[in-house]
């Protein structure tokens, strides 16, 4: 009896033993992997009727300060590689202005300051601006990293003009676009 | 966060080494004593067994459906980041899973009643079971983020997994109801050490063209990931890891989470030559109420960055708009953790077998001094050849998984007996498993594996399972 299972088992293991193998793996490349994934998100939105600037005594000037701590939080400050904020403008109303954007730090520094050309008045179609931020991009991503703050202002010097178009007004969006490195 | 991390890294090291549940060489296998333990109403005629403690009783399993260590780590020149790409964030699909059990039987013990028809069963078995479905949307969006996917929902509801560690407390009947029919049940006490899941989770997060400004994103969510056990074990791992063999003891001895459950199961003889089997396992739940802690967020928002509309923010000139914000998607998609106890079912078990025996029937007068093998139950007959084919399922957080497996089962005397298995199910179509079985004297060894094709490269497999034993059996005197 156990010689029949002598002539069973030991063939059985041999063969299983010549038979199974793993091929060469290479653990290491695990240091490779890179996950860098791009996320968007709209940051500011500002609307203003034409009815508001022309109340103005005087000149028309806008300007404040939006505490915008999501790009100095750790979460995306540590990670963030590289991106761009782009800009929106309409302006349906009869006045032409010139806006401004700065970025400001924890401190209240201004850190960047992005001044927009004159928006012509009647401009039925946005008017767009993409800023790029980081490596090999006129603007170090340092910038993003440490803004606090954004402010926005525009100055408009005409109060009395009245557009025809319907629903007068001055629009300003804008979104972040960032690639974030995770690993 | 930190035992969501603890999750994690009992899920990844579990399902790494550990196994799936499907016993298929070993059910029906009624030479060995631990066969009961899959169909409490296995056909049996010992007349009592011993399992030795620790080893009577040890399987393995571990089980990945969508890709192979190979797949991603064979060193083949190809970039590791395309690998990851396109095998596993788009070349799994969400029904893909990671699994794995293990069982260690403690100690486990049967004998013969007076009424010589009734045979009880005993014992203690460790157990682990681990499962994770490939969460496909939330690896999109960890890899691609959510640029330039405008209008694409990413599926919350692809997060599923759970697992738990438990020690199974069990007492079993198996009843020769006549030469036909024998019924088999087993009652169980569970003593968990910790269990965790989230299998319930729905809702999307999308990013669209905003309404007034550019974007807007919007999540609508109710996940929930419920756990108990893990805030101590976290505690002792940052802070004094020798407490922890105390811990999982202590709850693995009643000092955790109980439960009960039964399993069930038949062996009816159709004719002489033909034999069904069936048995359900693990039917049963969990009452957890020690150290519960679970996480929740339920809402949903649309966000589009901050909004000023004047003049009516020329009244709050002084507002935080970012923080107001934030507080509204706060307001909108709590999120946040109670300790409400829960109960939580084990995964159940189907097994079905139809087999049809035939060749010469094994020798009772054998030609060694070893009448402690000798049946004494005349109904009782092992012939030399077996073949037939098994159903198993398991009740999983997707729905039933199944596997079918057809085998062929030669017996060389009362001394040895080999089980060969084909099977078929969501791992593999080409699993190929081997089980065998040595009685020397009373001791009886056994040793399974299966995919055995798999073993030309173990590293390419999807599949791999081990088993094996030790026990004391006797058949009583001649």
């Amino acid at each position: 009896m156990f010689g029949m299972k002598n002539r069973i088992l030991l063939p059985t293991i041999i063969l299983l033993a010549l038979y199974s193998c793993i091929e060469t793996q290479n653990f290491d490349q695990y240091d490779d992997l890179e996950i860098t994934p791009t996320v968007e998100a709209s940051i500011l939105y500002i609307e203003s009727p034409e009815r508001i600037i022309n109340e103005a005594s005087g000149q028309y000037y806008y300007s404040q300060d939006f505490n915008f701590d999501g790009l100095s939080v750790d979460a995306f400050a540590d990670r963030v590689i590289e991106g761009s904020i782009f800009f929106e403008i309409e302006n349906t109303t009869s006045k032409e202005f010139k806006p401004t954007v700065e970025f400001l730090d924890e401190g209240g520094n201004t850190i960047d300051t992005i001044d927009f050309p004159v928006q012509q008045p009647y401009q039925i179609l946005p008017y767009y601006l993409q800023v790029p931020y980081g490596p090999g991009k006129q603007r170090s991503i340092e910038i993003i990293k440490n803004t606090s703050s954004i402010k926005v202002s525009v100055l408009i010097e005409d109060n009395s003009s009245v557009s025809d178009l319907p629903d007068p007004k001055i629009i300003f969006r804008s979104n972040g676009k960032f690639r974030l490195r995770l690993k | 966060m930190r035992q969501v991390k603890l999750v994690l890294w009992i899920w990844i090291l579990g399902c790494a080494t550990l196994t799936a549940q499907n016993k298929q060489i070993l059910y029906d296998f009624t030479e060995i004593p631990q066969a009961l333990m899959i169909n409490p109403g296995m056909s049996t005629d010992f007349q009592w067994y011993a399992g030795i403690p620790v080893l009577s009783g040890i399987s393995f399993q571990a089980g990945s459906s969508g890709l192979t260590v190979n797949d991603l780590f064979a060193d083949d020149g190809v970039d590791f980041n395309v690998k990851v790409r396109e095998r596993a964030i788009y070349g799994m699909s969400t029904r893909d899973e990671l699994s794995g059990t293990y069982q260690v039987e403690l100690f486990n013990g049967g004998f013969r009643g007076r009424n010589r028809d009734n045979f009880y069963s005993f014992g203690i078995y460790n157990e682990g079971d681990a499962i994770g479905y490939w969460f496909k949307d939330y690896a999109i969006l960890a890899f691609e983020g959510n640029a330039d996917q405008l209008g694409r929902k990413f599926d919350l509801g692809h997060l599923k997994t759970r697992g738990e560690m438990l020690n199974v407390f069990h007492f079993g009947l198996n009843k020769r109801v006549n030469g036909a029919l024998t019924l088999g049940g087993r009652a169980k006490i569970y003593s968990s050490a910790f269990n965790f899941s989230s299998t319930k989770n729905k809702g999307y997060f999308v990013t669209n063209q905003g309404q007034n400004n550019i974007l807007a994103n919007t999540i609508d969510a109710d996940l929930e990931l419920r756990s108990s056990g893990l805030n101590e074990i976290e505690d002792a791992i940052d802070n004094d890891s020798s407490l922890l063999p105390g811990i999982l003891t202590r709850r693995l001895f009643f000092g955790g989470d109980l439960g009960f459950g039964i399993d069930l199961g038949f062996t009816y003889k159709l004719n002489k030559q033909t034999v069904i089997t069936g048995s359900l396992l693990d039917l049963g739940f969990i009452y957890s109420s020690t150290d519960v802690k679970n996480y929740t967020i339920k809402g949903n928002a649309t966000v589009e960055g901050i909004e000023v509309i004047l003049p009516d923010a020329f009244s709050n000139s002084n507002t935080d708009f970012w923080q107001d914000l934030i507080d509204e998607v706060d307001a909108l998609v709590p999120h946040g953790t109670n300790n409400n106890s829960y109960i939580y079912f084990r995964p159940t078990k189907l097994y079905g077998s139809i087999r049809y025996n035939w060749g010469e029937p094994s020798n009772n007068n054998m030609d060694c001094d070893c009448n402690y093998m000798v049946s004494k139950r005349k109904d009782y007959t092992k012939y030399a050849n077996g073949v037939g084919g098994q159903l198993y399922m398991i009740n999983r957080p997707r729905g039933p998984q199944a596997a079918l497996t057809a085998f062929y089962l030669r017996r060389f005397g009362r001394a040895l007996a080999l089980k060969t298995t084909y099977t078929v199910d969501k791992f593999s179509w080409s699993n190929i498993g081997l089980g065998l079985n040595l009685q020397a004297g009373p001791v009886n060894i056994y040793v399974m594996a299966d995919n055995l094709l798999a073993y030309k490269n173990l590293a390419d497999s999807h599949y791999s399972s081990f088993q094996l034993g030790l026990n004391i059996i006797s058949w009583g005197k001649k």
